[in-house]
């Protein structure tokens, strides 16, 4: 298939102009990657349902027209100020530099990446995209329990022109060291933006994160997302994704158990209408056991969406004592949405617990009949069951305040899809 | 305040109900028993609407109107009230929400305000009590987790915060221990009024030991074969339902 093609001189061009020089390095050799590999294209396997034409279309425009950015302006009553945690905030791919000196909670450390020495692995072609384009990114260096979330605003606007940004944060939590994690991303403005955001995890021995990531774009804007963890010795992590809002989204998280006793409980809601196209592939690698992992996305679609969870497992030889665990379920409140859920386990040793299951259908008849019994009328029934499907995500989010948000996030949008055809 | 008369109604292509007739007056407690799969909980499930069935012949009146004509909230919001054999679990709506969404509704129907928040908590905890029912139960999604002895008096705290006209309550004995059997026992008797009827069904006779009847149908094949009085059940319990099957086809 042909798609437009981005000017690789222009790309050259805006990385060279980059502030940052320290980063340089990094930037140069990861452009050499990207220009060799270009977007991954709907041939390869893990992109076959998500077509990035107009990511690329995007990017082409806004190098066309200069690669500039916009200026943002974070709007009132955002998480910033209703939600309880030490906020960062990234904004176009630009760090906002009070927030940074502001930060101050002991047992947690942020710096920037060009202070210190960038590292990469050059595997994946967004990712590469991603340190080419990099103005700078965060680092945050947990040693202690953190007592209070650590939130990062990615917040991203246009007005006239496309705008491209980069996120990056590099997370280290330290061997029994603890936080938890809101990575938020925001964005407005008329002109098409694209967001590519490079989060990686990683979590010592003994040592637990807590993360949210909470995706709420406009609906004329794209993303895509790629959150690496390695789990040390016994290390726990817990993950919670929500997608409300963007075009076309795309999350891509990638856990790998390098050590033993390590357990990882991650999932996922996702809330499509219209023509939005939310896609979520999820991998772990069980490379050694025993360690456990457990995975639940459950998605609500509407109007003409389309949405994706591929859900993949290897469990590799000699990981015996593995427990993985995957589940999506899905609602289709329209007969034209459509979902390709695809659980993949690829099981390469004997001693192990492995389960899948997938779901998607409309909503439990008997409980429909069950509440309108009851004296409910249809319309309130349904509307109950939708936001007891989702609630059920939201429950596990342990801060409160976000809790509380999402929950009239969830609430809103459900009743915008209720409304619309 | 019940007249059934000649009901047929289908699932699929099977015929469950074949000419049931039934009149139920207001005050009144009735029993109907039979076999498995005689269709008991389908005439129970007709009464309260499910879309599944469908009705071929015959006519449902309920305070002289068709009740086949109302969609089940409808019928609900008049006072008809399902105890149903499987409660249906539904994770992440709290008990107390469906509670006061469903006497709202009905009150809304008649004209009146919502009710209180207050009122519906004191309302709810004096009915929870009767029944034996922890309050921590309010704030639990609707029978989550619940044990099947749970599920049932979670059913009977719905009927009494209902009030409905007319209750079926279709086993509601099924899987309950003698102290569960006897709460909700209680929370039926104490639901009987001059302007309600009970409508009991049930396989075994046990239940009817805690709440009397006035008239006891036995129903075998889609068709009411016997009617009598509270010791028609004792002798079922007795002499088994193949009597009774035996004597309706001789």
């Amino acid at each position: 298939m042909s798609r437009p093609a981005i000017d690789t001189e222009a790309l050259r061009n805006t990385v060279a102009a980059l502030p940052n020089a320290a980063l340089a390095g990094p930037r140069a050799a990861a452009l050499e990657h990207f220009t060799e590999n270009g977007f991954p294209g709907t041939r390869h396997e893990d992109w076959k349902y998500t077509d990035l034409g107009q990511v690329v279309d995007i990017s082409a425009r806004w190098l066309e027209s200069g690669a500039k950015s916009s200026e943002v302006i974070v709007p009132a009553g955002s998480p910033l100020e209703t939600i309880e945690a030490d906020w960062l905030v990234i904004a176009n791919g630009r760090i906002d530099s009070e927030k940074l000196s502001q930060f101050d909670q002991p047992g947690v450390e942020i710096t920037r990446l060009s202070d210190g020495e960038a590292k990469d692995s050059f595997k994946w072609p967004l990712t590469d995209l991603n340190t080419a384009l990099l103005e700078d990114g965060i680092r945050i260096r947990v040693t202690s329990h953190a007592a209070r979330p650590i939130g990062v605003l990615v917040i991203d606007s246009t007005d006239e022109q496309p705008v491209v940004s980069q996120a990056r944060i590099d997370v280290d939590v330290e061997a029994h060291a603890s936080a938890g994690f809101l990575e938020y991303h925001l964005s407005y403005g008329d002109a098409d933006h694209y967001s590519n955001v490079v989060v990686n995890l990683n979590v010592s021995d003994n040592a637990r994160a807590d993360y949210v990531r909470v995706q709420d774009r406009a609906r004329n804007h794209c993303q895509t997302a790629r959150l690496s963890v390695t789990l040390g010795r016994d290390a726990i992590l817990s993950h919670h994704g929500f997608d409300l809002g963007g075009k076309l989204v795309r999350n891509d998280l990638h856990i790998d158990i390098a050590s033993p006793g390590s357990k990882a409980a991650f999932d996922g809601l996702y809330i499509a209408g219209d023509d939005q196209h939310i896609d979520n592939h999820t991998r772990v690698d069980h490379r050694v056991g025993p360690a456990v992992s457990r995975q639940e996305y459950r998605g609500i679609l509407k109007g003409k969406a389309r949405c994706v969870w591929n859900g993949k497992a290897i469990v590799h030889e000699g990981a015996d004592g593995t427990d993985a665990d995957q589940a999506n379920h899905n609602l289709l409140l329209s007969s034209e949405a459509e979902i390709d859920a695809k659980p993949e386990l690829e099981i390469y040793t004997d001693d192990v617990k492995c389960s899948h299951g997938t779901t998607v259908g409309q909503l439990d008849k008997t409980a429909l009949f069950y509440l309108r019994s009851r004296g409910l009328d249809e319309l309130q029934a349904t509307r109950i069951l939708t936001h007891a499907f989702a609630a059920g995500v939201v429950a596990r989010v342990s801060n409160a305040s976000l809790a509380e948000l999402l929950s009239s996030k969830v609430e809103q949008r459900l009743g915008d899809l209720a409304e619309s055809g | 305040m019940l007249n059934i008369k000649n009901l047929h109604a289908t699932i699929g292509d099977n015929e469950i109900l074949r000419g049931v007739s039934l009149s139920i007056n207001a005050g009144e407690v009735h029993a109907i028993m039979g076999p498995n799969g005689s269709g008991k909980s389908t005439l129970a499930q007709v009464i309260a609407g499910h879309a599944d069935y469908v009705v071929t012949e015959g006519t449902v009146e309920y305070k002289g109107r068709d009740l086949l004509d109302l969609e089940p909230e409808e019928r609900a919001r008049e006072g008809v009230f399902l105890g149903f054999q499987y409660p249906v679990e539904i994770p992440g709506v709290n008990n107390a929400y469906l509670l006061k969404a469903a006497v709202n509704a009905k009150r809304k129907h008649q004209g009146l305000d919502e009710i209180d928040a207050f009122e519906f908590l004191k309302l709810a905890k004096e009915k929870m009590a009767m029944l034996d029912m922890d309050p921590k139960f309010l704030n639990r999604g609707v029978n989550e987790g619940f044990s099947g002895g749970e599920k049932k008096r979670n059913e009977i705290l719905q009927m009494a915060m209902l009030e409905p006209s007319l209750a079926i309550l279709d086993e509601t004995d099924s899987g309950l221990d003698i102290d569960a059997l006897r709460a909700v026992a209680e929370g039926v008797n104490a639901c009987r009024a001059p302007d309600r009827a009970i409508l009991l069904v049930t396989h075994y006779q046990r239940l009817l030991d805690y709440i009397e009847p006035d008239h006891v149908h036995v129903l075998s094949e889609g068709r009411i074969v016997k009617s009598g009085d509270k010791s028609l059940a004792l002798e079922l319990e007795d002499k088994g339902y193949d009597w009774v099957k035996e004597a309706a086809s001789a």
